[in-house]
């Protein structure tokens, strides 16, 4: 076998193969649900959602709780007094967790 | 989504627009179409067998996270019947907020137990199955719609 012969087989044919792999694998990432995947401890991008069961059941002021721009802005300590007033007198319950 | 009977509300309603090739914004949310559509179901069974108004949120959570959760509780048509499921993946937090009457059938106990099972499949990484047996399990013990 000449130098020519043995680059092509030894060097041009697995790297042509490496290429293929990497490039296959790349349209996977991009197309597949991969890049959407939730992994605990690391930053998670994605658009608020609120599911209901019917649209209605939102009252209108809730549908623009967070003014148009982006984030909430943030409550003062007597805005909370208030806020969380009612709600305490209505005795919502529930549990808190985290993981 | 089946029928457009169940929607995805977004905080943000100048990011509806954001998308002008028709892709509906819930797609930019954490789930998959299968997930949302397995979501949707849970949530359909959950309120018809009980009667009561399951929401499920999926958003950051600002301080305090509990005054938050209760506020887009309150923000709810009645929010006496509604349960509000609100997880926060980033702050990985979950609050359960159950209105006043929707507590009687469902105690604190329960709520506690149900976030405990949600937060086991949430720590795996798996959001839309913690929602779901979420779902199931505080729709299980509310009961039948009397």
């Amino acid at each position: 076998m000449s130098v020519s012969e043995t680059l092509l087989i030894f060097v041009a044919i697995p790297l042509a193969a490496v290429l293929v792999i990497t490039a296959l694998s790349r349209i996977g990432r991009s197309g597949g649900t991969g890049s959407k995947r939730y992994r605990p401890g690391r930053p998670f991008d994605f658009t608020p959602v609120w599911f209901l069961s019917s649209p209605e059941h939102l009252t209108e002021s809730a549908r623009t709780a967070l003014p148009e721009g982006a984030d909430a802005r943030e409550l003062t300590s007597g805005e909370i007094e208030t806020i969380s007033a009612p709600a305490r007198a209505g005795v919502t319950g529930g549990a808190s967790d985290r993981w | 989504m089946t029928a457009g009977k169940s929607v995805a509300t977004t905080d943000l309603p100048e990011s509806r627009t954001a998308h002008p090739a028709g892709r509906p914004d819930v797609l930019n949310g954490p789930f998959t179409t299968r997930q949302l559509l397995r979501i949707d179901d849970a949530l359909r069974v959950a309120d018809q067998s009980t009667g009561l108004i399951f929401t499920v949120y999926v958003g950051p959570l600002d301080e305090p996270i509990r005054e938050h959760a209760q506020r887009l509780h309150a923000g709810l048509v009645d929010p006496a019947r509604a349960v509000l499921i609100a997880l926060s993946p980033n702050q990985r937090v979950l609050e359960v907020v159950t209105g006043s009457e929707a507590r009687k059938r469902i105690p604190d106990r329960d709520a506690r137990l149900a976030a405990l099972s949600m937060v086991a499949a949430f720590g795996g990484g798996d959001l839309a199955g913690g929602i779901i047996t979420g779902l199931d399990q505080l729709a299980t013990r509310a009961g039948r719609a009397a």
